[in-house]
């Protein structure tokens, strides 16, 4: 196992003198400005010198860590991952539950617990942002304790369930606000290091990794090897200078609201980088929330070979856009999909409000549309399907080949109703 | 902590001094990487695999029948978790060395959920022959000690519960005494244990390197019940939330143990698999007890115990009069442990000349009570059966068919 050598050098490493030690220090602290040193080698007294550094970083960010807890509420419905073809229950009583097979999903089977969650100071005047798995059982109540022992009311502003990011709101002024890591320093290899309050107390319980890579979930995340659970879901993946690089949620390539939770503490874990946080939180502050978006179809289980198109809700964004059953879907978002779980992988990031663009086939004939995803409290139910459609659908809105051109058809496809 | 402030302190400055500084760090790594290659984690993984025990017991179910204990005297003391495990009727052990043995349980500590073990004198067709080659321990002389027959004091490497000091007479061990035990939250930590049984016979245990996370009490049940134990416990994140892995040990980077891995529990907080140990203290309180206190099932109570094994007979005269054996009673009853969530306690099986057998129990029972005390599940069932003294009857009320039936167990 270890040669006489190794106890020598051993030895050495112990006795160590002080100035060395606080080089190797600094030469980690200040290791994101030297990428190219860290991707090559480790210093060889690294994983000692490294504890202090971790306990400095939980100091540091220590003071822009909330606890969050809940009051009320209770574990979303068990359900398997839900595809538009199985039979469901309605979003709203105006819908028979025979009709709409379009529904919201939590997508895990993974019981919600009621304990504290974790969240971090977005805002100087009482902005928090946490994850959106720590609100699926829709609490009645949302408080927030603050680092120096204040426990305030929280008001869930908005929340994101396709990110799962969720912003919060106190009453309270000069919040510490943590400092983010530039874009740039999130790069593979480097160290992470995940805080969470899950688990009662005032010190956060700390886990350590490196970033595993980069461009995850469709270019949403990095993902890391830090332990990413329940535990810290909502709170900040750091690095060593104790800038947050990324806020820890549960996500999975497939939509729904506990997706990814059962990958917890797998080693496997997926932080949101700060641009899509600060793209989607400038967003949530203004009270915009955003829900899992749907296209409103279910495919035709005849064609095994290819994505027909089955059935269009009425109304749905489909419909709107002209798309019409036997239609062959070939692109979404520029990915190929030649099956329905392609689709969803190509299409499962993106919120409901927001556009895609898919390129179809019709008679040998291909053309492009422009769909804006929908709610699915917003689709219609399925019209049996012998039903001729409706003559007076619109005609499909060509988009050139690659073309991202603004068709200004969102504003009536809600006119669409018989 | 304030350490850790003057060293971000430094570090800050360190970034404006930055080129000079890349120059000697490049200087340090050429001279010193090479040789330190094995990194800082060898003498921790030296430390503990050396103390680690596999053990191979009772399975049922989900509880499976392996498990890991740490030395934790040089005369052949195992501290480990409470659990189904221990009571096999042949509770055998694997050395850090390959040597296998058996050991008998001394002490059940009930609330912080332990059990000590102490080996048995080596029964000769037991030791494998070669269980010695390549072993990881072979810089190890007094490890040897452990084949050569006699239990006497000196035969284990063993950690010293009272600081968590790896004791050994070799001279680099002696050397890390000075390091010490200390442990903060983001220290690394070394879980050491028998994780899914891979490592075989003299093969080291099987190692996992994390964080210490955070000091929680825990909160957590297993199944549907909540599990007894309340106290504080390390957080780590390691994953040892695996089969086999309870009574690992858990290390510090300069190999001074700080905990145990606790059974597989989920955190009432967060409805996930904990990852933890038992605190180095609650170990120590725990041993303590063993030694001072006799058993909480005196079998001096002149009821005459089942011996499994006519070797327990011959106990080496060192061990204390104090320690009293509490091997549990043999009913002959097996239970069934299919099932999802709450796992019903249906007779599995019933040997035919065992005190069950003889009292008519069956096969497909389902049993109701035990002695006047209702069993909701299989692991309550567990507990009641755990908590009877050596000798007393067992009165159960079962369901066969669409009958309750009474059936009075006796083990005389």
């Amino acid at each position: 196992m270890k040669s006489r050598r190794n106890v020598k050098t051993s030895k050495r490493r112990n006795v160590q003198t002080p100035w060395l030690r606080g080089l190797v220090a600094s030469w980690l602290v200040a290791s994101p400005l030297f990428a190219l040193e860290t991707a090559t080698s480790a210093p060889v007294d690294e994983y000692r010198t490294l504890q202090p550094v971790f306990r400095s970083v939980v100091q540091r960010l220590r003071p822009s860590l909330v606890r969050i807890e809940t009051v009320g509420g209770a574990q979303p419905p068990e359900r398997l991952p839900s595809e538009p073809q199985e039979e469901g229950q309605g979003d709203s009583p105006k819908k028979p539950r025979s009709q709409n097979p379009f529904r919201d999903s939590p997508g895990s089977g993974f019981v919600v617990a009621d304990g504290p969650t974790t969240g971090i100071i977005y805002s100087s005047d009482g902005h928090i942002l946490t994850s959106s798995f720590n609100f699926v059982r829709e609490p009645a109540l949302v408080s927030v304790t603050l680092a120096d022992g204040r426990r305030l009311a929280a008001d869930l502003v908005a929340r994101d369930q396709v990110r799962k990011l969720a912003m919060l709101k106190v009453d309270a002024t000069d919040l510490p606000v943590p400092e983010w890591a530039p874009g740039e320093e999130i790069q593979v290899g480097r160290w992470t290091i995940a805080l969470g309050l899950a688990f009662g107390g005032q010190e956060p319980s700390i886990s350590v990794g490196i970033v595993s890579a980069l461009n995850r979930m469709l270019g949403n995340a990095f993902q890391t090897d830090a332990r990413i659970s329940p535990a810290n879901y909502g709170g900040p993946v750091c690095n060593l200078a104790g800038q947050v690089m990324g806020i820890a949620v549960p996500l999975a390539q497939r939509p729904g609201e506990l997706a990814g939770v059962e990958m917890y503490d797998s080693g496997v874990g997926f932080a949101l980088p700060k641009q899509r946080v600060e793209e989607i939180a400038a967003r949530m502050m203004k009270g915009e929330s955003f829900y899992r978006g749907w296209l409103g179809m279910v495919v035709d289980p005849k064609v095994m070979d290819a994505l027909v198109i089955g059935n269009v809700a009425d109304p749905s964004p489909l419909r709107a856009a002209g798309v019409k059953i036997g239609d062959h879907i070939l692109t979404a978002e520029g990915r190929d999909v030649r099956h329905f779980g392609q689709l969803v992988q190509a299409l499962y990031m993106i919120p409901a409000g927001e556009d895609v663009y898919l390129s179809l086939k019709r008679n040998e004939q291909t053309f492009g549309v422009k769909v804006r995803l929908a709610r699915a409290a917003e689709l219609g139910p399925l019209p049996e399907v012998e039903e001729p459609l409706d003559p007076s659908s619109p005609q499909p809105i060509i988009v050139p080949e690659g073309g991202h051109e603004e068709h200004d058809h969102e504003e009536h496809h809600h006119e669409d109703d018989e | 902590m304030t350490n850790a402030n003057s060293k971000m302190r430094r570090a800050s400055r360190g970034r404006f001094l930055r080129f000079p500084i890349v120059i000697l760090h490049s200087c340090f790594l050429t001279v010193f990487s090479a040789p330190l290659a094995a990194g800082e984690f060898d003498l921790a993984i030296a430390s503990a695999t050396q103390r680690v025990v596999k053990l191979y017991g009772l399975g049922a179910g989900v509880q499976v029948g392996y498990g890991s204990g740490i030395l934790v005297s040089d005369d052949g003391m195992i501290l480990t978790v409470l659990s189904l495990l221990i009571d096999a009727r042949r509770l055998r052990v694997v050395l850090p060395d390959g040597t296998r043995r058996e050991a008998e349980v001394i002490h059940r500590d009930s609330q912080q959920q332990l059990a000590l073990l102490k080996l048995r004198p080596p029964v000769h067709e037991l030791a494998a022959p070669d269980a010695k080659a390549g072993q990881p321990g072979d810089k190890e002389p007094v490890a040897s000690g452990g084949s050569t027959g006699a239990l006497r004091p000196g035969s284990f490497l063993y950690f010293d519960l009272h600081d968590g000091r790896p004791v050994s007479n070799v001279p680099d061990e002696a050397a890390r005494a000075e390091a010490g035990g200390s442990l903060s939250p983001g220290d690394w930590v070394i879980a050491a244990g028998n994780a899914f049984k891979v490592a075989e016979g003299a093969e080291p245990v099987s190692v996992a390197h994390g964080v210490f996370s955070a000091l929680t009490r825990l909160d957590a049940r297993r199944r549907v019940r909540d599990y007894p134990y309340r106290g504080e416990i390390l957080m780590i994140d390691a994953v040892t939330s695996n089969p086999g892995a309870p009574g690992a040990a858990v290390v510090n980077l300069n190999g001074w143990l700080v905990g145990m891995v606790g059974r597989d529990v989920i955190s009432n907080l967060t409805h996930t698999h904990f990852n933890y140990a038992i605190p180095r203290e609650t170990l120590e309180e725990s041993l303590r007890e063993a030694l001072t206190k006799p058993e909480t099932q005196p079998s001096d109570s002149g009821v005459p115990r089942e011996v499994a094994d006519p070797s327990q007979s011959e106990m080496p005269s060192h061990v204390t009069s104090t320690i009293v054996s509490s091997a549990p009673v043999d009913y002959g009853i097996r239970i069934s442990r299919a099932g999802y969530q709450t796992v019903l306690p249906f007779v599995e099986r019933v040997r035919a000349d065992s005190p069950a057998g003889r009292a008519g129990l069956r096969a497909d029972d389902l049993i109701l009570s035990v002695n006047g005390k209702s069993v909701a599940d299989v692991s309550e069932l567990d507990a009641r059966i755990k908590d009877l003294s050596p000798g007393e009857p067992l009165d159960l009320v079962v369901r066969r068919d669409r009958r309750i039936l009474t059936i009075r167990v006796e083990t005389k």
